[in-house]
């Protein structure tokens, strides 16, 4: 009896040791496939672009510029929307349009996936606009390419919210280095207007 | 009865640290690894194999990148959904079926998820692969390398023959062959060049007084011939034939007095081949033994390791163009005797911005280019050449015009706008004559990598290199060899301009 009762407590205590290893296991395993999730951010940008999607304000052509890869200009689209009454909201509006794309065929500035973490406007007139790095990831890299989805991000919101004299671009709250290893995003930008299609 | 647990306490206490090491070290036994590579038409990669449990594993997304361009993925829990180009490739872990576009393929061992990494086994390779590309796919089992679409593999036979005081050893490839051989720690090296080998036997068997093995290995690649003498203090001379695909090499013992004088392994670079040696990458590139007095060209191929750049069609990447331009612009600069090179990248690495740009500056080059392939739109081939634009509005101010004794590095190319801008006149002029080609007048772009360099530094950007342009004609070598020659005529035109 009491010989069988060792055996038993032998046989629970293997048990129990061997079932905390595998739970062990799975739950670090589960942490490592869970932890790129950032629910509570999704959720909040998801909020504020239905936010922005309603009518807040009166209706307004804005003029957008995207790239043209062949010319190496960027070329202009109007836009009619309900624009937002305060800048910030309005520079989302801007970043929503062109990653929307353009109307003409012309290419993105910013992958469709393209997610605007955050944009404040600073009392100098620098816009700081936020990007998360999974999209920006899947940018086309390229020393043209770099250049005018700067550019098309910098001219489009000067041309359309006169309180936006610069741009700064950052990534996951960050300052990085170049956009995707061409374009230097260490400085602000200004408006160049000498990209903007002539004539048009 | 005490005694009884007392027993089982000692078997116990000896099982069960046998059982936490067992499960401690089980991770570790996948540790070991080795690579696969994937040649396709115009490209090789190499992605690493691991040994889960019995079975070799390759990542999965790391082989979906190099057939395609992966649009998008969700992974949930224990199953992975990608799309690429047109499939939709879904995987579940510990399951051995992969579904692709709802047809299921049972794989030889099931998908495992390890370091957060997605891996299947090897037999993915031939079994899913060619359902997604619609390409054949050539993959001989157990071996390391799988070619891809287009591509005919070269092979080799060899020969032993007893010569005086040695041996010979004639290689006969089926293919004309592009060699250099190369010696480390006592073993000779024989590079094949940059086409696809694939091997007759995975072991050659034979037996020699003088050659203890030959070995095949492209693990990083590069397919070559590791020889390994059977004592030290061989010589080694090999030599290819004009039809470049023999090779003959000797391997004797030297002469006594000479023994004494010489290293005990020569290195001979291999005369007769016929296409100029382009530098192989990860091979050491030192500067040309040029006097000191000439002026220096600093070349920077842009990206580099896990940083590929952009890609093109038949997954042909930036960094590799690149890097196989900067050789042919290097050779074509090295034939005129006039500069010294300095490169800022040798072989598959990835300096960064500033180093490459304190690599410039430390050699006082005469010029800087740095070479990049792009998105340039659907006219192809295109080349811009571009000088740096600073991405404030702010105007070179007159202190960056004229330094003192400190520049600021931040700011150093703003006191060379001027010479880079002429440079970039100068090339454009060159480029503009090379035939078929689309050269736009020189832009300026706020490049990172121009902005710290005190020297005329300009960005050579080709194109267009994106998935939709065919860019084949990018890695055309006689496009390349224009460039080169381009670049020289250019250089002579800004000295002489200069002067």
């Amino acid at each position: 009896m009491t010989r069988r009762a060792g055996v038993i407590a032998l046989a629970i205590l293997l048990a129990v040791l061997a079932a905390g290893f595998v739970y062990l296991h799975l739950l670090t395993r589960r942490a490592k496939l869970e932890a790129p999730q950032h629910g509570e951010e999704v959720a909040r940008t998801q909020l504020r672009e239905a936010a922005l999607q309603s009518p807040t304000g009166p209706t307004q052509n804005i003029t957008l510029y995207f790239p043209s890869d062949d010319e190496g200009l960027l070329v202009p689209e109007t836009r009619q929307i309900s624009w937002a009454t305060n800048d910030t909201d309005r520079i989302h509006q801007v970043l929503l349009a062109l990653i929307d794309g353009s109307y003409q065929g012309l290419r993105r500035p910013l992958p469709p996936s393209t997610e605007l973490r955050a944009a404040f406007l600073s009392s100098d007139g620098t816009a700081y606009l936020d990007f998360s790095s999974s999209a920006l990831a899947l940018f086309t890299p390229g020393i043209q390419s770099e250049t005018l989805a700067v550019y098309s991000i910098v001219n489009s919101l000067a041309a359309n919210i006169p309180s936006v004299k610069k741009v700064r671009i950052l990534v996951q709250g960050q300052e990085v280095e170049t956009l995707n290893g061409h374009a230097d995003l260490g400085e602000d930008y200004a408006p160049d207007p000498t990209r903007n299609k002539p004539g048009s | 009865m005490a005694k009884l647990l007392l027993r089982r306490a000692r078997t116990l206490l000896i099982v069960i640290p046998v059982i936490i090491l067992v499960i401690i070290f089980w991770q570790a036994r996948t540790l070991r690894s080795d690579n696969f590579v994937f040649y396709l038409p115009n490209a090789s990669h190499v992605v690493p194999v691991q040994a889960i449990g019995h079975a070799n594993y390759v990542p999965l997304l790391q082989v979906l990148n190099i057939v395609g361009k992966v649009q998008g993925l969700t992974a949930a829990r224990d199953s992975l959904k990608i799309w690429l180009e047109d499939n939709q490739i879904e995987v579940r872990q510990d399951d051995k079926k992969v579904r692709i576009m709802k047809k299921n393929i049972k794989l030889s061992d099931p998908v495992r998820v390890d370091n957060g990494q997605w891996m299947v086994p090897l037999n993915f390779i031939e079994a899913a692969l060619p359902q997604i590309i619609r390409e054949p796919v050539v993959y001989r089992l157990g071996s390391r390398r799988a070619f891809i679409g287009d591509v005919r593999p070269s092979s080799f036979s060899f020969r032993l023959e007893p010569i005086p005081n040695g041996s010979r050893l004639i290689l006969q490839f089926t293919d004309k062959v592009n060699l250099r051989t190369a010696s480390r720690n006592g073993k000779w090296v024989i590079y094949l060049g940059e086409k696809p080998v694939q091997p007759l036997e995975q072991k050659f068997n034979f037996q020699d007084a003088y050659l203890a093995n030959i070995q095949f290995d492209d693990q990083d690649g590069m397919p070559k011939l590791i020889l390994t003498p059977s004592s030290d203090g061989l010589n080694f001379y090999p030599k290819l034939d004009d039809s470049g695909k023999t090779l003959m090499a000797d391997m004797v013992k030297p002469a006594a007095a000479v023994a004494q004088q010489n290293p005990p392994v020569q290195t001979t670079p291999t005369p007769g081949a016929a296409a100029p040696p382009i530098v192989a990458p990860g091979a050491a590139t030192p500067a040309a033994p040029s006097g000191p007095a000439l002026p220096v060209v600093v070349l920077d191929a842009g990206h580099g390791a896990e940083d590929s750049g952009a890609r093109g069609e038949n997954g042909v990447l930036e960094k590799d163009i690149v890097a196989q331009l900067v050789a042919r612009v290097r050779n074509a600069l090295l034939a005129t005797n006039k500069y010294r090179i300095v490169l800022t990248r040798v072989g598959d690495v990835n300096p960064s911005l500033d180093q490459r740009a304190a690599t410039a500056n430390g050699a006082r080059p005469e010029v800087f280019i740095t070479f990049h392939a792009g998105n340039l739109g659907i006219r192809a081939p295109r080349i811009v050449v571009y000088t740096y634009q600073p991405s404030s509005s702010a105007t070179p101010s007159a202190d960056d015009r004229s330094p003192g004794i400190f520049i600021p590095w931040a700011t150093a190319q703003l006191s060379q706008l001027a010479r880079s801008q002429q440079f970039a006149h100068a090339l454009q002029e060159k480029f503009a004559g090379i035939s078929g080609v689309t050269v736009s007048p020189p832009a300026v772009a706020p490049m990172r990598v121009l902005r710290s360099v005190n020297a005329p530094a300009v960005a050579v950007e080709l194109g267009s290199l994106t998935t939709d342009v065919d860019s084949s004609p990018l890695t055309n070598p006689n496009f390349q060899e224009e460039i080169s020659n381009a670049i020289v005529q250019a250089l002579d035109d800004f000295k002489g301009r200069q002067s």
